[in-house]
Order: structure tokens, then sequence, then C-alpha cells
């Protein structure tokens, strides 16, 4: 005859209700918890969130910036451009600010591909090799003038004398943009090991809480230990409580962050302005990688707590004074 | 049919055990605190009987709760052996002993213990949820224990809502949960008043002359010695006398 058995575990389904109750019931304890998540997240969040802002409120600028100094260059060799022609040839993929120069010549003067009577050959595109010659692409215009948007672009042919070539950028502006590259790049560092700070006080934050809140329930712990809860399901317990506790302060914190850094980056510059140059697409990955993150993370400050529970004598149950 | 399978095996296993249901033989216990060692229990022999109602009594510091803890399966000796139903709970793994404390023991706390964020009805479930009983079943049950115990109509509600007395009821209630053969009840009328601490003590004579579980209880209130079968004296970690109530000349009177 078998005397003793094994303790069969516990369904997860079970764990789960019994830990959604013990989160319910304690909910002022609880919201501590998540709290810190909150905080971690929604500083993680208002990081990112900002970050995009700023980068594409500058990129919007600095495509701006290019794009007058692209119409100045044109206006000083053509002057007033109504009812001039200009011709475009395009040699690999139109850049940005190569787009919205385009655009904006549109309606203002006449545009087409025919360099037969026009003022100006605007030579467009990032591929650095044209399978053409410059004569050819020249023919027809009275005074062969030609701006280029690439300085080191290879033709076909010997350079023509007659052909003038000028170029939309000089080499001080390259330079300036390596320059702010470099300097992006380091504001990038920055605010990544504040981040990762934060995220370490988060995972302690939650941690401590936890432990806390494994003290308090000692007692409640033996006594299940006591009834027959194995060590796996006190552990499962405590994992899925501050799974729970993580992803709920995750999303909260999430959005917080999000609404703070639009909030604040829209005093900065224009509401307007954030909410339209705002890239919606990254913004909502940034939502969802926090939110794993935050999640992750507290499940992880968990593991400690957990186990510590789980290792926990029964007989603490029976002192009357814990 | 199955009952009658039920008491052919406890017979059974009363003759084998020769009616204990616990054993404790020469148990020893030593506690380390980095250098110093506590030496807990020195050798405690101790059988006790099926059906037998045994208090525990001694100062505290005198192993008392030690003592406690081996016979429920809560600790394991140092040295000696302590058979529940002649199984030496030395031998178990984790898993078994989850099962014997699920299954043999029903536990009775002085603080109750009850799971406060769980109503009455889900306190008394939880063992057998562990148990693996079936969500239907276990409600059954529960609200048949909860009635002998007097408090099915306050089955929905939470601990906490409760008088000391009612919360010790229940507790009582989910120790019977898995129809344990023992209940081990630490002080379980230290927090009560005395007419609440009368109760208990009625209706664990009640629940003994009913069930046919062995009660074993670490306590000082005299009407639970008057009631008890045996009470053993711990000192210094050895059992010094085991005495019947008659031999102690126990007086106790109402109080109204």
């Amino acid at each position: 005859m078998e005397q003793v058995g094994i303790q069969k575990k516990l369904s997860f389904e079970r764990a789960f209700k019994i830990a959604v109750q013990g989160i319910r019931i304690r909910l002022g304890r609880s919201m501590v918890t998540v709290s810190g998540v909150v905080l971690g997240i929604a500083f993680l969040m208002s990081n990112l969130t900002g970050q995009l802002i700023k980068q594409s409120v500058t990129a919007e600028r600095e495509l701006r910036q290019t794009v007058s100094l692209m119409q100045a260059m044109i206006n000083s060799e053509v002057g007033d451009l109504a009812g001039k022609h200009l011709a475009v040839a395009t040699f690999g993929q139109l850049t940005p600010p190569e787009k919205a120069l385009l655009a904006s010549l549109t309606g203002k003067c006449q545009l087409g591909g025919d360099a037969k009577g026009a003022a100006l050959l605007l030579i467009l595109g990032d591929a650095p090799q044209a399978p053409a010659a410059l004569d050819q692409l020249t023919a027809g215009m009275t005074q062969p003038v030609v701006l280029d948007s690439v300085s080191n672009r290879q033709f076909t042919g010997p350079p023509p004398a007659t052909v003038r070539r000028e170029l939309f950028f000089g080499a001080r502006l390259e330079q300036e943009a390596t320059e702010l590259q470099i300097k992006t790049r380091q504001a990038q560092f920055r605010t990544r090991w504040i981040v990762i700070v934060s995220l370490l006080v988060t995972v302690i934050g939650v941690s401590n809480a936890l432990l806390m809140s494994v003290t308090e329930r000692f007692r409640e712990i033996g006594t299940m230990k006591c009834l027959g809860a194995l060590s796996s399901f006190i552990r499962q317990l405590f994992l899925i409580e501050s799974s729970l506790i993580g992803l709920a302060g995750s999303i909260i914190g999430a959005l917080l962050g999000a609404i703070l850094a639009i909030v604040a980056y829209g005093f900065t510059y224009q509401f307007t302005v954030v909410l339209s140059a705002l890239p919606y697409g990254w913004l909502a990955v940034a939502t969802v990688s926090s939110i794993v993150t935050g999640s992750i993370l507290s499940v992880l400050a968990a593991v400690y707590p957990a186990r510590f529970a789980s290792r926990m004598v029964p007989a603490s149950a029976l002192r009357s004074t814990v | 049919m199955n009952a009658n399978l039920d008491q052919l095996f406890q017979a059974e296993g009363a003759a084998k055990t020769g009616g204990y249901v616990i054993r404790a033989v020469d148990v020893r216990k030593v506690y380390r605190m980095g250098d110093s060692e506590t030496h807990a229990l020195r050798g405690a022999t101790l059988d006790v009987k099926r059906g037998e109602y045994l208090s525990i009594m001694g100062p505290s510091g005198s192993g008392k709760s030690t003592f406690f803890n081996m016979i429920g399966g809560l600790d394991k000796p140092t040295a000696g052996k302590v058979y529940i139903d002649q199984v030496d709970i030395a031998q178990l793994d984790p898993y078994e002993l989850a099962w014997l404390r699920c299954r043999k023991i029903g536990y009775v706390f002085q603080s109750f213990n009850l799971i406060q964020v769980m109503s009455c009805l889900e306190n008394v479930t939880l063992p057998m949820a562990f148990a693996g009983v079936s969500d239907e079943d276990a409600r059954d049950k529960a609200l048949d224990i909860l009635e002998r115990v007097g408090l099915r109509d306050r089955a929905l509600h939470k601990p906490g809502e409760m008088s000391g007395g009612q919360q010790q009821r229940v507790a009582i209630a989910r120790s019977l949960a898995n129809s344990p053969d023992i209940l081990l009840a630490d002080e379980p009328t230290g927090n009560l008043d005395l007419k609440t601490g009368e109760e208990i003590i009625q209706l664990f004579s009640q629940l003994r002359q009913e069930l046919g579980v062995t009660i074993i209880s670490a306590t000082h209130d005299l009407k639970m010695l008057k009631a008890s079968d045996r009470i053993v004296w711990i000192e210094d970690g050895q059992i010094t006398r085991v005495n019947t109530p008659d031999e102690l000349h126990i007086e106790t009177a109402e109080v109204h």
C-alpha cells in the first residue's frame, strides 16, 4: 500500500486567480509597487519620445534649411523663376531635400527633362556615376549651366569646356554635417546611460517592494505551505503578481512618459510642429518596447523575492510573533 | 463499500503501528547560529495513539514548539526518528512532505492564520485545491464542514469581518478539509476569551468523537488540559512527565 503520495502541482489558472485576488485586495500596497514601475518606464518612454521629437523636428528644420539654400542657389543663377524653363536630370534616388525642392518648384516655373531652351539644368539624385556626358545633357541650352547636388559625380566623356558646373553644397556644409552627427551621437550616448541607470533603479525599487510584501506575508506563505502548497506554487504566485504589476505599471508609465514628453517639447517648439513631426510608427515601436522592457524587468526583479518566499519553512506560520 | 474498505485499511494500519499514529523516537534538534549551537531538543520520545487527545505543556524556550513542529512534519530532526503513520518523515522529499501536510495533518494556529484576502469558503477549499479536488466537490465539502462548525451562513465573509472565535472555527474547518488523521493545534485558545475558548474546546471534543481524529495541541489553557487524554510536559528539551488530567486535579469553574 502506497503510504505517501507525490503532491501535484496546482494549475496555472488557479495560481493566476489567487495572485489576482491578492493584488486586488492589497490594492494600496500593490499601487506602491506599480508606481515604482510607472516612474521608471515613464522616464524611459519620455526619453525615447523626446529623442524622436527632437530628431524629427531638427530633421524637418534641416530639410527646410537645405531646400531654401538650394532655392537660393537657383535664384542666384537664373534670377526670378517666373516663366523660366528648368531642365531636370535624375541619377539614382532623390534625397528628401531634392524631393522637397522639386515640389516647391512645381508651379513656379516650367520643369522638364528636355534641356532645350532651359535656363538651367538641375542634376539630382544620389548616384555617384551618371551614365551620360555633360554636353549631351546640356544640348540645346543657350548658356549651358548645371547645378549638381553631388560634388564628386562622374560623367562619361571628357569634361566639356563650355559647360559651367556649379554645386548645390560646398565643402563647408559637409563638414558641418559630420560635426552635427558626432554631437547627436554623444547626446544619444548620454541619454542611453541615464535610461539604463533609471531602469536599474526601477528594478531595485520593484525588487525591494516585492521583498517587503514577502516579509509581510511570511505567515500567509507559511500557512499555505502547511496546507500543502509546493514551493513552486509560492514562486509562481510571486512571479505572476510581479508580471501583472509590471504590465500595468509599464502601460501607465509608457502613456504618461509619451504625454509628458509631447507636452514638454510642445512648449519648447510648438504643439502643431511637434504633433506633425512626430513619427507615429516609431512612437508605437517605442511604446511597445517600453512596455515589454518594464514587464520583463519586473519579473526579473521578482526572481529573488520569489525564491526567498518559496524557500521559507512552513514552521514560521506557527510562530505567532512574526 | 468504500467506507468499509477505508475502515479496513485503518484497522490494518492501526494493527501495524500498534495503534500509534505518531511515534517520536529519541528526537534531537540542534540549531546552529554561526558558531553557537542551541540544543532545542535533547532526545524526546513519545507515542501518540490514534484518536487520542494530547496536550503539550512547557514554558517558552523549553523546546515545545520545536517538538510540535517535528511531530507535525514541519521540521526535520537533527537526530532520531519521527514516524507519522509509520512513515519516517526524514526520508520524504519536499513533494511527499507537502502531500503529507496536505492530507494527513490539519493545522490550527494561535493567531488563526486565515488568508485574509480570501473568503471563509475559499480558505476552506484551498487545501482541497492543493489536494487536486475539483472545484465543485471542494465547495460542497467546504460547506458541509462549515455547517459542522456552525458557520455555513458566513461562508462568503472575509476573515476580517468575523470575531476571533468565528475565525478560529473557520481555521478548524480548514484544517479538516482533507479529512486528516491528525489535528495539530498550537495554542488554539491563546488569542480567545474564556467563553469562545471553551466553545473551541467543545468543538475539538465533538470532532474527535465524530471523526476520530487525533488531536495534539500545545496549550496553557487549563480547560483544554482537562479535556485532553494525556498531558505531556516538556522542559529543557526533554519530556519530563506524562500525566492524565485526573492525576493533576485541575479545577476549573464557569465564568459568567
